[in-house]
C-alpha cells in the first residue's frame, strides 16, 4: 500500500509536467513504448532465469519407469528443450507478437493445454474469487478509515488501528486454517445440535455492544444505555432465535423485511441527501411499502423456470420502479432523488434476495450432498449437488466464496483504512472545508459533498492498480481454498518447470499492473482540476 | 435507543414465525454410497496411456473406468481377473513363445455392446513399433510423432512380438513372442472399445445401437488386419486428442465415456472434480460393495486437505507422510482413521565409480576405478554414512515403525528379506555402532590420506532441491557423520538437480527410487553398465541381470542371483539403500475395505471391495 500511495503521489508530477510540455496523445504513446520495452525486457529475463532454474525433465530422468525414455522424448520435441532459452525466448516471443496480426500464440503447457485455454478458464475463477474481497475490502476500508478520520483518537480510532494492523500482519494460511476450524468445521458440527450456551450468549452480547457503543461513540449515560440496550437485544434475539430453531430455518419474512427497508430507507436518505430533504425520504419509503406489497408475489416468482434471468428482469424493474417513482414525487432537484431512491431500491433488492437465500436454506442443508454440513472449508462448488436449482447452486457459490472471501478482505482492508484516514484527516484541514464550514453548510454536507469526494481522488488511483492485480490472483489463499485461479496457474507452473504457462501468465499480469499504472496517472489528472489546468490548451 | 426497539420487534417477528413455520427435526440421511477422494493434482486427459497425459489422477480414473486380465493387490501379487477372461501359454520352445487371451462370454461394455477378442487388438498398435510402420502410422523410434501418441511404443514387448492373431471365434487372441520372458505377464493385451473409437473416427456423437456397434466392430477388425491406413490414421486422431477432454457435461460426447470398470466417468468440473458412477453393465471384474459414487476432487494443499477431512467433505486422503501431517490427522479423533503403509520408492545412496556410458567427459574423483584405493574409500564413505541416525531423527517421527533397509532387492517386511541380508554380507556396513564403523572409516582413509583426520578428503554430493526440507535435514547428518569419517563433504544443494545424476562434478548421490512393477530382474537393472547414471560397469553384474531378464528361472535361482548380485554390490561399496519411504492414508471411518497396496494405484485397487 505504501508503494502505491508513492506512485500516485509521483504520478501527480508527473502527469503534470507531462501533459503541459506534450499534449496528452504524446503522453499516451511514450508510455506505451515504455511499456512495451518494459515488458520486452523483464520477459525476457523472466524466461531465461526461469529456464535456467530447473530441469522439466528431472523427475523422468530419475525414474525407474520403463516409459520415462518415451515420455522425455515426446516431451523434448513439444517443448522444443533441444533449443537454448535464449533462442527459444524468440520463438515463444513470436507467437506472442501474433497478437498485432490477430494470432495470438502462447505455446502449450506440458499437458499439451494451449496455454491461453488455460489461463482463460482461470480468469474468472480468480476474478470470482478475489473480485468480492476487494470490493469488500474497499468498502469497508474507506468506511471505517472515514469514521475513524471523524472520530479521531476516540477509543472506535484505537480500536480499529489495533485490529486493522493486527489483521494486516497475520499471514493468510494462518487465518484461513483458523476460518476454516471454527467458521466451516466447528459450525458444521455445531448445526447437528444448534443451541447457544448461556456463557456463549454473554460473550457474543457483550463484544458487539462494545463495538456499537465505541463507534457511537457517546459518552457517560447515553453511552451506558447504548451498551445496555444492545447487549439485552442481542443475548435475546440469538435466544430467542435458537428457540425457534432459526439457524436450521431461517428467514427475515415480510415484516422483518419491511423494517429492514425502513432504515435503508432513512439510512441512504441520510447519507445522500441530508434527513431533511422530506421528498427523497417519502420517496425511497414509497419503495419500502412497493417491497412490502410485492414480498409475496416475488416469492411466487422466484418459483419460475429460468431463475438466473428472473432476478436481472426484477433488479431492472426495481429500478425503473424507484426512478418512475422518485420522478412523479420529485419537484425540485430531480437528480439526487432519484439517485437516493434507486440506492435505496438496489439495496433493499439485495435484502429481498438475502430472504429468499434463507428461505431456500433448510432445502439446501438437507440434501444428501450438503448433509446438514453446509459450510465447506474448500473448493468452488459442489459438484454432487444437482444442477438446475438456481437457489441452490446460488447458495452453494456463496458458502465456497464466504470462508476465502473474509480471510481475503480481513488481511487487505486494513490498508485501505489506514490510507483512507489519513487522507480524510488531510482533506479536514484544507482551507475550503473550512470555508465550507464558514458558510454555514451543515456538517453532513461538508463531509459527504467537501471532504469525502476529495478523498477519493487519491484513492481512485490505488483502486484502478489494486484491480489490476486482482487479475494475477492470490497464489497462497487460491492454493489453501483449492480454487484453480491464475494464483494456482502460476504456482503450478513454477513448480512444474512449465515455462510457456509461467510466461502466459507472466505476459498477462505483466501487461496489466503496467497498463493500470498508466490508467492511474490518466485518472489522477483527469479527477483533480488542480492538474488539469496546467494542460495549457 | 432505536436499535433496542429494533431487537425487539425482530424479537416479536421472528417468534411470530417459528409459530407459522413450526419446530424441524432434520430427516437422517440415508447409508452413505459417495467416496470423495483428495488428489493434488488436475485432470487433464480419459486417456492416461499418452506420454502428456500419463499423470497419476488420469490413471487413477482410468482404472476405475476399464478392467483387463490381471491387476495387482496389496501383497503385489499380480491377480488373474478371472471375471473377465483367462489366459495360458500355448507355447514355449526354442523358436517362439505363445500366450492365448480369452475374454469370458457374456462380458458388457457400458453401452451393452459385447466384448470380443477384438477389442484386445488395439493394444499391438498402441506398442508395436513394427506395426505402426507397417501400417503406414510413422517411425515410433524416429524423432517425428507417429500417429498414436502412444507410450507403450519402444519396450521389451516390441521387441519380442512377433504375431498378434485373432481367433475364428473373435473371442481369443494368441501373441507370438520371438522367446520367453519372465514378466510376459505384465505385456498382456489391454482392452478397449474400439467400436467407439470407429464411430468417433466417423464423426458419430452419440452411443450406437447394437447392430450398428457390431458393425462397427468389425470395420475395426477389418482396417486392423489390411492395415487401412486412412481408417486408422482418423482412429489414431481419436485416440490422440479426443480424449483429452478436462471438463465433462451432458455435452460431452458419450462415446467417450464408454467403459467396463466399474465406475464411469459422469461429470468433470474443470480443475475441481471427477465425478464417476457405477457402470450399470458391469460384469467384468469383481463385484462392488455399496459404493455407487466415486468423486476425486483436487486439493493441493496438505492442509487443506486434512481440513476438508475433518469437516467430513472428502472421505479418503493419502497424506504427505511428514511428521506434522501425520501428527494433524490424528488430531481430527475417532472420525477418521490413520494408517501407514508401505510404498514402494526407497531412499538409497549411490557412489560414483566413473562417467556413466555415453558420457564424453571422464570421471576423476577419488572414487573412481577399481583400484584397491577407490573400493577402499568407497567402503569408508559408506561405512560413515549414519542412516541408523537418519532412521531416528527423520523417518521415525512418521512411522514409529521404521527400520534401516538393508536389502536392495527386499523391503522390510517381506518374506525374503532377513534370509537376504544375512546371506548378502549386508553386516559389512552394519556391524558396530556407527561409531566404531566411522572409526573403521576414518582409519580406511588414513591409509591414503594421513591427515584426513584434519583436512577431510574433499568430495561433492548431489541430493536434491534447496526446497526439500527432509533431503536437506538428511544432507546435513551425513555432512556431520562424514567429516568424524576423514570426508569433507560439499553439500551445496543443487536446483533441478535430477539433471545432474549423470555428471562427474558429483562423487556421490542420493535420492529415491519407485518401483512401479514386479520384474525378475528386481531393482538390479540400473546397475548394469549400459544404465548405470554413476558409470558402475562390472561385467559379472552385467551378465546376472541380462541373465534374469531373459531366463526361465524358479524362485530359488532368482534368489541365489538376487544374493550374488548384492554381495557383489557390498563388495564393490557403490551403493546402499537408506530406508523404505512411509505412506500414510487417511480415511473417514465409517468406510470400510481399505487396504493400500504398495504398487500403483496404491489404496484405490480394490475400491470394489470398498463399502460404508
Amino acid at each position: 500500500m505504501p508503494y502505491e500511495f508513492a506512485c500516485g503521489r509521483n504520478s501527480e508530477f508527473i502527469a503534470r509536467y507531462i501533459l503541459e510540455d506534450l499534449g496528452l496523445l504524446a503522453f499516451i504513446m511514450r508510455r506505451l513504448g515504455t511499456l512495451g520495452v518494459i515488458l520486452f525486457g523483464s520477459s525476457f529475463l523472466l524466461y531465461n532465469l526461469a529456464a535456467l532454474s530447473g530441469d522439466p525433465l528431472g523427475e523422468l530422468r530419475v525414474s525407474q519407469d520403463p516409459r520415462a525414455k518415451q515420455i522425455i522424448i515426446s516431451l523434448t520435441r513439444e517443448l522444443q528443450l533441444d533449443i537454448p532459452p535464449p533462442i527459444r525466448y524468440f520463438l515463444w516471443l513470436r507467437g506472442v507478437l501474433g497478437l498485432f496480426v490477430g494470432n495470438l500464440d502462447l505455446g502449450n503447457t506440458r499437458s499439451g493445454e494451449s496455454v491461453a485455454t488455460a489461463i482463460a478458464s482461470a480468469v474468472p475463477t480468480t476474478v470470482r474469487l478475489v473480485f468480492t474481497a476487494s470490493i469488500l475490502a474497499m468498502v469497508l476500508g474507506i468506511s471505517i478509515g472515514i469514521i475513524t478520520a471523524l472520530r479521531q483518537y476516540s477509543k472506535f480510532d484505537y480500536a480499529m488501528t489495533f485490529v486493522s494492523f493486527l489483521l494486516f500482519s497475520l499471514p493468510i494460511f494462518w487465518v484461513a486454517v483458523l476460518l476454516k476450524q471454527f467458521m466451516a468445521i466447528e459450525f458444521n458440527n455445531w448445526l447437528s445440535a444448534p443451541t447457544i450456551s448461556l456463557k456463549a450468549l454473554i460473550a457474543i452480547g457483550v463484544v458487539l455492544s462494545l463495538i456499537v457503543s465505541s463507534v457511537a461513540g457517546a459518552t457517560g449515560k447515553k453511552n451506558y444505555t447504548i451498551f445496555g440496550s444492545v447487549f439485552a437485544g442481542t443475548v435475546v434475539t440469538l435466544w430467542t432465535l435458537q428457540k425457534i430453531n432459526w439457524f436450521l430455518e431461517p428467514g427475515l419474512g415480510p415484516i422483518v423485511f419491511f423494517i429492514a427497508c425502513v432504515g435503508i430507507s432513512y439510512g441512504v436518505t441520510q447519507l445522500s441527501v441530508g434527513i431533511a430533504n422530506k421528498t427523497a425520504l417519502k420517496s425511497s419509503l414509497s419503495m419500502a411499502v412497493a417491497g412490502l406489497i410485492l414480498y409475496y408475489p416475488t416469492r411466487k416468482a422466484f418459483t419460475f423456470d429460468k431463475q438466473g434471468l428472473i432476478v436481472v428482469a426484477m433488479a431492472i424493474l426495481t429500478i425503473t420502479l424507484a426512478v418512475i417513482a422518485a420522478l412523479i414525487m420529485a419537484k425540485i432537484d430531480k437528480a439526487a432523488i432519484v439517485r437516493t431512491t434507486v440506492i435505496a431500491a438496489f439495496m433493499m433488492g439485495l435484502v429481498r434476495l438475502l430472504d429468499q437465500l434463507m428461505y431456500t436454506w433448510p432445502r439446501f442443508i438437507s440434501t444428501d450432498a450438503i448433509n446438514y454440513r453446509p459450510v465447506p472449508t474448500v473448493g468452488q462448488a459442489n459438484s454432487l449437488l444437482e444442477p438446475g436449482d438456481y437457489w441452490i447452486s446460488t447458495l452453494d457459490l456463496l458458502m465456497h466464496l464466504i470462508l476465502p472471501t473474509i480471510a481475503l478482505t480481513a488481511i487487505s482492508f486494513a490498508g485501505y483504512i489506514r490510507f483512507a484516514r489519513g487522507t480524510m484527516l488531510e482533506v479536514l484541514n484544507q482551507d475550503y472545508i473550512r470555508t465550507a464550514r464558514a458558510k454555514g453548510l451543515s456538517e453532513r454536507t461538508v463531509i459527504m459533498r467537501h471532504a469525502f469526494r476529495n478523498t477519493l481522488i487519491p484513492l481512485s488511483t490505488i483502486i484502478v492498480v489494486d484491480f489490476a492485480g486482482i487479475i494475477g490472483g492470490a497464489i497462497i489463499t487460491e492454493r489453501v481454498f483449492g480454487w484453480k485461479g491464475m494464483g494456482t496457474l502460476f504456482n503450478a507452473a513454477i513448480n512444474s518447470f512449465d515455462l510457456n504457462l509461467l510466461m502466459g501468465v507472466f505476459f498477462l499480469t505483466g501487461t496489466l499492473a503496467l497498463t493500470a499504472n498508466l490508467v492511474a496517472d490518466l485518472l489522477y489528472s483527469a479527477l483533480d482540476p488542480r492538474i488539469r489546468t496546467g494542460s495549457g490548451a | 435507543m432505536r436499535i433496542n426497539r429494533g431487537a425487539k420487534i425482530a424479537l416479536a417477528v421472528a417468534a411470530t414465525a417459528a409459530l407459522v413455520v413450526g419446530a424441524l427435526s432434520p430427516a437422517q440421511a440415508a447409508t452413505r454410497s459417495t467416496v470423495v477422494i483428495v488428489d493434488s493434482n488436475t485432470f487433464t486427459s480419459l486417456n492416461p496411456s499418452q506420454p502428456d497425459h500419463n499423470l497419476v489422477l488420469n490413471g487413477n480414473v482410468a482404472y476405475l473406468s476399464g478392467i483387463g486380465f490381471n491387476y495387482y493387490n496389496s501383497s503385489v501379487d499380480l491377480v488373474r481377473n478371472t471375471n473377465f477372461g483367462s489366459y495360458k501359454i500355448t507355447a514355449n520352445n526354442s523358436k517362439e513363445f505363445k500366450v492365448k487371451y480369452t475374454v469370458a462370454k457374456g462380458k458388457k461394455w457400458s453401452d451393452g455392446t459385447p466384448i470380443t477378442g477384438v477389442d484386445l487388438l488395439l493394444s499391438n498398435v498402441l506398442s508395436s513399433n513394427e506395426y505402426s510402420k507397417a501400417a503406414g502410422l510413422g517411425d515410433p523410434a524416429s524423432d517425428t510423432l507417429q500417429a498414436f501418441d502412444s507410450l507403450g511404443y519402444n519396450g521389451a514387448y516390441n521387441e519380442l512380438i512377433r504375431d498378434v492373431s485373432i481367433a475364428p471365434d473373435r473371442m481369443s487372441v494368441v501373441l507370438t513372442y520371438s522367446k520367453f520372458f519372465p514378466d510376459w505377464e505384465l505385456y498382456g493385451p489391454g482392452v478397449s472399445p474400439v467400436h467407439t473409437l470407429v464411430a468417433m473416427a466417423l464423426g458419430e456423437k452419440k452411443l450406437g445401437t447394437y447392430a450398428h456397434n457390431v458393425a462397427l466392430k468389425n470395420k475395426f477388425l477389418s482396417a486392423y488386419q489390411s492395415k487401412d491406413t486412412a481408417m486408422l490414421k482418423k482412429i489414431a486422431k481419436v485416440w490422440s486428442e479426443a480424449y483429452d477432454v478436462t471438463s465433462v457435461d451432458s455435452k460431452t460426447n458419450p462415446l467417450l465415456l464408454v467403459g467396463n470398470g466399474p465406475y464411469l466417468v459422469s461429470s468433470i468440473v474443470k480443475d475441481q472434480t471427477v465425478t464417476m458412477k457405477l457402470n450399470p453393465n458391469y460384469n467384468s471384474g469383481p463385484a462392488t460393495s455399496g459404493i455407487e459414487t466415486v468423486v476425486f476432487k483436487t486439493i493441493p494443499d496438505p492442509t487443506a486437505a486434512a481440513q476438508a477431512l475433518a469437516n467430513k467433505e472428502v472421505d479418503v486422503y493419502e497424506a504427505i507422510a511428514t511428521a506434522d501431517s501425520v501428527a494433524a490427522l490424528n488430531k481430527i479423533g475417532s472420525a477418521v482413521n490413520v494408517d501407514g503403509y508401505a510404498v514402494s520408492t526407497y531412499e538409497h545412496v549411490e557412489v560414483r565409480t566413473g562417467a556413466a556410458q555415453g558420457d564424453t567427459e571422464e570421471y576423476k574423483g577419488v572414487f573412481a576405478g577399481k583400484s584397491q584405493k577407490a573400493r577402499d574409500l568407497r567402503t569408508a564413505f559408506l561405512l560413515a554414512y549414519p542412516r541408523q541416525e537418519i532412521i531416528d531423527k527423520i523417518v521415525k517421527p512418521v512411522n514409529s515403525k521404521a527400520v534401516v533397509m538393508n536389502s536392495l532387492q527386499y523391503f522390510p517386511g517381506e518374506t525374503n528379506y532377513k534370509k537376504m541380508i544375512g546371506d548378502s554380507g549386508a553386516s559389512k556396513f552394519t556391524a558396530g555402532t556407527q561409531d566404531s564403523r566411522t572409526a573403521a572409516a576414518l582409519a580406511l582413509v588414513k591409509k591414503y590420506y594421513p591427515d584426513a583426520a584434519k583436512e577431510g578428503v574433499k568430495i561433492k554430493m548431489l541430493w536434491g532441491q534447496p526446497s526439500n526440507t527432509r533431503r536437506a535435514a538428511e544432507a546435513a547428518l551425513v555432512k556431520a557423520e562424514l567429516a568424524k569419517g576423514g570426508f569433507d563433504a560439499d553439500m551445496t544443494p543443487t536446483a533441478g538437480w535430477s539433471a545432474f545424476i549423470t555428471d562427474v562434478k558429483y562423487d556421490a548421490q542420493f535420492y529415491a527410487w519407485s518401483k512401479t512393477a514386479v520384474t525378475q530382474s528386481g531393482n538390479f537393472g540400473s546397475y548394469k553398465s549400459t544404465e548405470s547414471q554413476t558409470g558402475y560397469d562390472n561385467p559379472k553384474v552385467d551378465e546376472i541381470v541380462s541373465s534374469l531378464e531373459t531366463d526361465v528361472l524358479t524362485a530359488g535361482q532368482i534368489y541365489d542371483k538376487y544374493v550374488e548380485l548384492e554381495q557383489i554390490l557390498i563388495e564393490d561399496a557403490v551403493s546402499l539403500p537408506i530406508f523404505q519411504w512411509p505412506g500414510v492414508i487417511a480415511y473417514n471411518s465409517d468406510l470400510k475395505g481399505m487396504d493400500p497396496a504398495p504398487l500403483s494405484p496404491t489404496f484405490l485397487w480394490n475400491v470394489w471391495e470398498w463399502h460404508f
